[in-house]
């Protein structure tokens, strides 16, 4: 920038009206830097995250021919996909799969989070080796579990052997809806992978609650278990919501795991195939475009009415109370 | 965090005196025992899979009742599996393609949260918009179209096409807005007057500054490049341009495969970032909490 400084200060140096020329043209340079700064990552944006975003809606109304020709489909696609009953299957799939995460992680790390919280010493180990599947990429946690769930001589059927049990599951060898099928299987892959997360976010929370909430607390005499439930919950709830939220999208999104343990058609009988699979199998191996790209905006509007929800419905009272 | 500081702090405190059972010991004993059960849960599958990675024999038969101790150790699954596949390839590209997202990631989130914090300018309310409505588009929604594109722009099996999807994005974005708006105005006032242009006051004063927040955003991008596989298994179908987790996708599920190898590659490919979060643990778990964002 220095050899640029030199002629602004003789333009400056000038009177009248090239002085005031030379501000208003420095002004426009100091809002220009401004734009320059933010060309650039909005070109990409726009590019890569924009362009591809709007082609998905309109290619979910189109259909393409066998060569560049395109006509114009309505609502066609998307009747085909809500007819489609491997669609519903990957959406039930998904759902299922994200409730039962859910459902077992939340109350498992709460547990857990709470009693790291009370244990005096030690309790930082232990995080980083209830956080070590985070780091571990969700191919390598499904290739680990599809040998550990093998039921001849996988890990988790070779303990319930030693243990005594005679009728080991199938597991992931097992399409049926059931506790010991493959959906149960991959939950509890989930489940593994995930806990630390989760057991982190809400220590943090439980961390966040002021200690003289407690003291007062305990002044009246309260118990430890109405302390829990009457302080501890209650100041949990934004940490939960959350969770739940960035869970819930998570959760709709899952893919790389279920891949690697039965392909892109989720096997087996397409037990596990999630939406995203679906998406993946109709735009790459069935070339169907549209219909992926009707699936694709059916999800999208999902993932976005989750969020709402969950911001609006239930977040917006802390944000209310906050300001 | 704070309860190790706070602990530290109140034994340094403490006048000396011998080592009693604290007064809550019975429950204190119990939740140790149950946080140490859980945690010995979480390592198994690790172990298992360890141990089954150097044993010769676990590609013929694999004992009924697991063990967690190899009865007869070898390196052989690991020469099997890096003579089958050539995973140092697998690295490089792994290495290029995270550096190269991450660079570019830090750079542009920074120079358009420091103009989103620090500038005035026209339409900046409504160009934070168009950034921040990048976070309610899941990529799932726009892979197809933007395979399509790749292919266009002739850029199948190459780096450019894992590489230009994830330059830019709304969340680093943000998070680097809020990092910049704390710097007080009135330092990067003083270098203005000092004539120091607007891109060498970001180098020099406000990349510095939140260094931090920086640091966490890499490791985040790290974390989401080096596992992401929806996007390879796309775009790459040389077998040369496979990055670690795309090549271990599709080594473990290429039929024939035996366990000790596909377990063996598995550890060859995860041990990289399991050693480098044994290192960094503190500052990784608080990255991850931090942002609320999850890899």
């Amino acid at each position: 920038m220095e050899p640029k400084s030199p002629p602004s200060r003789q333009d400056s140096a000038q009177e009248g009206f090239g002085s005031r020329l030379s501000r208003l043209r420095r002004r426009f340079r100091g809002t220009l830097v401004w734009y320059s700064f933010l060309l650039p990552p909005l070109l990409l944006i726009l590019t890569f995250i924009g362009y591809p975003t709007l082609q998905t809606f309109r290619q979910s109304f189109f259909t393409r021919g066998m060569g560049t020709a395109e006509s114009f489909a309505g609502l066609d696609h998307y009747g085909r996909l809500l007819t489609n009953t491997v669609f519903w299957g990957a959406l039930g799939n998904t759902v299922l799969l994200g409730v039962a995460f859910l459902g077992i992680v939340i109350p498992l790390a709460a547990a857990l989070a709470s009693l790291l919280n009370r244990v005096k010493r030690g309790s930082a180990p232990l995080k980083v080796i209830y956080f070590l599947p985070q780091l571990t990429s969700s191919v390598a946690v499904a290739l680990m579990f599809n040998y550990i769930f093998q039921p001849d001589w996988g890990l988790l059927n070779g303990g319930l052997r030693a243990a005594g049990v005679t009728e080991t599951p199938l597991w992931l060898a097992d399409p049926r809806l059931s506790f010991t099928g493959s959906r149960a299987a991959a939950t509890l892959l989930a489940v593994w992978a995930g806990l630390g997360y989760f057991i982190i976010v809400i220590l943090a929370g439980l961390q966040s609650i002021p200690r003289d909430i407690y003291d007062a607390a305990a002044l009246d005499g309260a118990n430890g278990m109405q302390t829990w439930w009457h302080i501890t919950l209650p100041s949990l709830r934004p940490t939960f919501i959350f969770l739940i939220m960035t869970g819930t999208v998570d959760a709709l999104a899952r893919f790389g795991d279920l891949w690697t343990l039965g392909g892109p058609g989720g096997a087996p009988a397409r037990s596990l195939q999630s939406v995203v699979m679906f998406m993946f199998q109709q735009g790459f191996e069935s070339g169907d475009v549209s219909l992926a790209a009707a699936a694709a905006v059916v999800f999208f509007a999902i993932v976005l009415a989750v969020t709402a929800v969950a911001f609006w419905g239930f977040l917006g009272r802390e944000f209310r109370a906050v300001r | 965090m704070t309860d190790i500081v706070q602990s530290a702090k109140t034994t340094a405190t403490r006048p000396a005196r011998r080592w009693r059972l604290p007064q809550d010991w019975p429950s204190q004993f119990l939740s140790m025992a149950v946080l140490a059960l859980g945690a010995a849960i979480m390592l198994l599958p690790f172990i298992w899979m360890l141990t089954t990675s150097l044993s010769r024999k676990a590609n013929q038969s694999m004992p009924r009742i697991p063990s967690f101790w190899p009865t007869d150790p070898s390196l052989f699954n690991y020469q099997v599996a890096a003579g089958s596949l050539p995973i140092g390839q697998y690295y490089l590209n792994s290495l290029i393609v995270v550096g190269l997202t991450t660079v570019g990631y830090l750079f542009f989130s920074a120079i358009a949260g420091y103009a989103f914090a620090k500038g005035r300018f026209p339409g900046k309310t409504a160009l934070f918009i168009v950034f921040l409505s990048t976070l309610f588009i899941p990529f799932e929604t726009r892979m197809i179209p933007l395979y399509h594109q790749m292919a266009s722009l002739g850029l199948t099996n190459t780096y450019w096409a894992l590489i230009l999807p994830f330059l830019a994005g709304g969340f680093g974005t943000f998070l680097m807005r809020q990092a910049i708006s704390s710097i007080p105005d009135e330092l990067i006032e003083a270098a203005r007057i000092d004539g120091a242009s607007e891109f060498r006051i970001f180098i020099q004063i406000v990349a510095p500054l939140c260094a931090p927040t920086l640091a966490t955003l890499a490791i985040l991008n790290i974390i989401w490049r080096w596992n992401d596989v929806l996007w390879p298994l796309l775009i790459t179908s040389d077998r040369n341009l496979y990055t670690v987790t795309q090549g271990l996708a599709l080594a473990g599920r290429a039929s024939g495969i035996k366990v000790g190898v596909a377990l063996a590659t598995a550890v060859m490919a995860i041990l990289p970032v399991i050693v480098a979060y044994l290192f960094l643990q503190r500052f990784v778990i608080r990255s991850v909490v931090s942002s609320g964002v999850k890899g």
